[in-house]
């Protein structure tokens, strides 16, 4: 059928992710690293959403994930919300938010936006941190519910299926008139404009859907580690997604996940954890002069349609 | 009365720094668009090699750090602009990994501990008010700094082609200003100033690692606050930040002292301070 | 009458500079009008000002009768008011069929939602609006060259394809931006031709140009612009003999006025 032709990264991700998971099935640590490249997938495919498609630099991917986590943790933690329950709130919070932000900055030039979303990335932090009644402070939430609990090839499944969800949102948002319009918007906003195109309500439709991805990670996250700290998700994550979209191409539909799954693999090489800002920063220095568009840019000469 | 205005006072002294970071942040952000978000990070490395050398000996080797970290960048920068690329958020972008990268590098060779020093354990009272002798250092240190860039860039030719290169970059080159230069100096320039502020800081508050993205943050609100368009006003700015920050801190507690800044800086940026999308006359 | 493309008495002031003191022009549907003048004599003022992309100090445009002065620009171009751009904006690797579906974008009434969610609704639209992008690309002669990119066009196709975007979503009213600028005679020729069958369908077309001789053979009427002001209003005959015109054009295109359409 040309409606699943035309959706060829779905497909593509859903066979590439049951080999991945038949060959990590065989030994629970590669399960988990199977996991969190996936979870990481989600928030990378977010910002390159937001970036890649619209033209947004967001260092606040890792916060919306954050909130995403937290919410549902507090939700089932200290109110004995099931889940599945908490999680079309920890979808439907950082979209609010990542909506409300975009309405206010989307109209101003590309860097102002990228820093709006550092400030209120580091604001999410700290609040975070200290709001210890709520959030447990510094010292987080543990005992979240796990999902799936002692079936991580059943976690891996409800994961990547959430992934295949967002990957098929994304082309199906592209496939559409409002993905021609951020690709316009992106290249000329006066030509958007004269297209018709109120500028700023599709961006921040943009940003809400990419703030909602990222929400869905954290819920993930937080219902397979059931343990959250400020730490776990945030400025760092932000970060690496930001990496792992550079890498993988950030126009391209999969290049985040990508992305993720080169990333995923190379940290495991890592010595330690304290120089992973080191390989982080220095690969995306040398993405940038090297190969800008990443490795599917690479691979591939046009854009994703 | 008399604790406001030591908050205003500690303020302004504190500022200063800020001030040091603004300046060749908006020189940067007038010169090529972008910002240097590994501003901070020159600072906090400053500051680490500053304490550990110890001494004149240990003033210059941070310095020296700054410098070299900053040449780094101005390579970079001239490794992106000769492979085409001229966006600022592609510049930004490699110079926040850069940032992340050295936060990583301090910590892998010094770990967590704050670096730290005092060079005076007395502290002044003037008209009542509670000044420690370093902070007026800072302060005067900055204000003679901001006198150099002045005169630099109002009374020297050098000045005179960094404005045009700042106006009009393409007119700038075909007259013959190296604008890619000019472009890649405020980046050094970042790090000699960057390496001050760090040692300043040193002798003050204190520094660890994850205080270079945060700093950066600090002082490009500094930096805006004003309008980005000039020293005086990126100067004047981090004066003012300052003054926010020791407010915001003296008067709430905790997390709220933390976000006031923030705040500030988010509502600066929502009213347009760092340009927006504008027609006028022409055709768009 | 209340149909019809009208601005009146409208004046542009920023800085210390006054673009436009008391300027007015008139489209009627299915007419071609033309605005011509020298360089910083407002044409191009009045073109953002009827557009939306600037707002006007003083002064009132009206679309049919009803007020549109001030409205943000994509609020005009809703209305049905369309334009180009004197530099095509386009993505070069972009294909004809790309660039004119962009410009069917006001047509769809499904929203954000129901495209990411793919649901059949917003499926079927994007049928339709594919639909209606090959019907305008056959109204202007571009149908064979759907598939082709942008970037390895001619300027006169490239200038077509403009055309064809401004009108994709049905627009009553087109404002070209000297869109003979740069072009072979025979790209003009193309181009008025595909001009007239536009206008000829009933949408009211607003050409602003220096090329007097290509304004001479499409417009009926044409309004001159002077600092600001109307300098004279006729048909392209009385245009060409008013002596004002002629001074005031004298140093810019003399040649231009006896040259052959």
């Amino acid at each position: 059928m040309t409606y699943w032709r035309a959706r060829s990264n779905t497909l593509v991700l859903l066979a590439c992710a049951t080999l991945a998971g038949a060959v990590a099935a065989r030994d629970p640590a590669w399960l988990d690293i199977a996991i969190a490249i996936v979870i990481n997938a989600l928030v990378a495919l977010s910002v390159g959403l937001t970036f890649g498609q619209a033209g947004i630099l967001s260092a606040a991917q890792g916060s919306f994930a954050a909130i995403g986590a937290y919410t549902t943790a507090i939700l089932t933690v200290r109110l004995g919300w099931s889940p599945w329950l908490a999680l079309p709130v920890a979808i439907a919070l950082p979209a609010g938010l990542g909506h409300g932000l975009a309405r206010l900055v989307t109209r101003l030039a590309p860097l102002a936006v990228a820093l709006a979303t550092l400030t209120l990335s580091a604001i999410i932090e700290i609040v975070l941190r200290s709001w210890d009644n709520l959030t447990g402070g510094y010292v987080g939430l543990a005992g979240i519910p796990s999902v799936f609990a002692g079936q991580p090839i059943a976690f891996y499944g409800l994961a990547v299926g959430m992934l295949a969800l967002a990957v098929l949102a994304y082309e199906n948002l592209m496939l559409s008139r409002f993905g021609r319009g951020l690709t316009t918007i992106r290249g000329d906003r006066a030509r958007a404009i004269a297209d018709g195109i109120a500028v700023p309500g599709l961006l921040s439709a943009a940003f809400a859907l990419a703030a909602a991805m990222a929400g869905a990670g954290g819920w993930l996250y937080a219902h397979y580690f059931s343990y959250l700290s400020p730490g776990s998700l945030g400025t760092e994550l932000s970060i690496s997604v930001l990496l792992m979209m550079v890498v993988g191409g950030a126009r391209h539909i999969l290049g985040p996940v990508a992305g993720a799954v080169i990333l995923g693999v190379l940290a495991q090489l890592l010595p330690a954890q304290e120089v992973q800002g080191l390989f982080y920063g220095g690969a995306l220095i040398v993405i940038l002069l090297v190969a800008r568009n990443g490795l599917l840019g690479l691979v591939r000469r046009e854009g994703t349609l | 009365m008399g604790y406001l205005a030591e908050l205003v006072v500690r303020g302004v002294l504190l500022g200063a720094v800020y001030a040091l970071l603004a300046l060749p942040m908006s020189l940067t952000f007038v010169t090529v668009g972008s910002i240097d978000f590994a501003l901070g990070a020159y600072a906090v490395l400053a500051a680490a090699v500053g304490s550990t050398v110890g001494g004149l000996a240990g003033i210059a080797a941070g310095l020296g750090a700054a410098l070299a970290a900053a040449v780094a960048m101005a390579a970079i920068f001239a490794g992106l602009k000769r492979a085409g690329v001229e966006e600022p958020i592609t510049i930004s972008l490699a110079s926040f990994g850069l940032a992340v990268a050295i936060g990583s590098l301090i910590l892998s060779i010094w770990g967590t501990r704050a670096f730290m020093l005092h060079s005076f354990d007395d502290v002044w009272v003037m008209l009542g008010i509670r000044i420690s002798p370093q902070s007026l250092i800072n302060f005067a240190i900055g204000m003679l700094l901001l006198a150099l860039v002045y005169l630099l860039l109002y009374r020297t030719g050098l000045g005179r082609m960094m404005r045009a290169a700042a106006i009009n970059p393409l007119g700038a080159e075909l007259s013959g200003i190296p604008v890619t230069t000019l472009q890649t100096g405020t980046f050094i320039s970042g790090g000699l100033l960057g390496g001050i502020a760090g040692l300043l800081i040193l002798f003050s508050a204190g520094l660890d690692f994850t205080a270079g993205l945060s700093l950066t943050l600090s002082c490009f609100g500094a930096a805006i606050l004003l309008g980005a368009h000039g020293p005086i006003r990126a100067f004047l700015g981090g004066i003012l930040m300052g003054v926010v920050e020791a407010l915001s801190s003296g008067l709430a507690s905790g997390a709220v002292s933390a976000i006031v800044p923030l705040v500030v800086i988010m509502i600066v940026l929502a009213l347009g301070a760092v340009g927006g999308v504008r027609f006028a006359g022409d055709r768009p | 009458m209340s149909q019809g493309l009208v601005a009146r008495d409208v004046v542009m002031r920023f800085g210390g500079v006054l673009a436009l003191d008391g300027a007015a022009i008139e489209v009627v549907p299915g007419r071609i009008v033309g605005l011509i003048g020298r360089n910083g004599s407002g044409k191009s003022t009045m073109f953002n000002c009827i557009t939306g992309f600037v707002r006007p100090t003083e002064g009132r445009i009206d679309l049919d009768g009803a007020p549109i002065t001030g409205l943000p620009p994509h609020r005009v171009v809703r209305a049905g008011i369309a334009r180009t751009f004197q530099t095509p904006r386009v993505d070069l690797r972009a294909t004809v069929r790309e660039a004119v579906l962009c410009g069917c974008y006001p047509l769809g009434r499904c929203g954000f939602v129901s495209a990411f969610l793919g649901l059949t609704s917003a499926v079927r639209e994007e049928i339709r609006l594919r639909e209606q992008a090959d019907g305008v690309l056959r109204q202007v002669n571009l149908a064979p060259l759907g598939d082709q990119q942008i970037g390895k066009l001619a300027m006169g196709q490239v200038r077509l394809v403009e055309v064809a975007r401004g009108i994709a979503a049905g627009a009553r009213y087109l404002l070209l931006d000297e869109p003979a600028a740069g072009l072979t005679q025979s790209e003009r020729n193309m181009l008025a031709d595909a001009i007239r069958v536009v206008a000829k369908s009933g949408v009211g077309v607003l050409l602003v140009e220096h090329n007097f001789a290509f304004v001479r053979a499409l417009c009926e009427t044409i309004t001159v612009l002077e600092a600001g002001r109307v300098l004279a209003v006729g048909t392209a005959d009385e245009i060409a003999a008013d002596h004002r015109v002629i001074e005031s054009y004298l140093g810019s295109e003399p040649a231009a006025l006896v040259e052959p359409a």
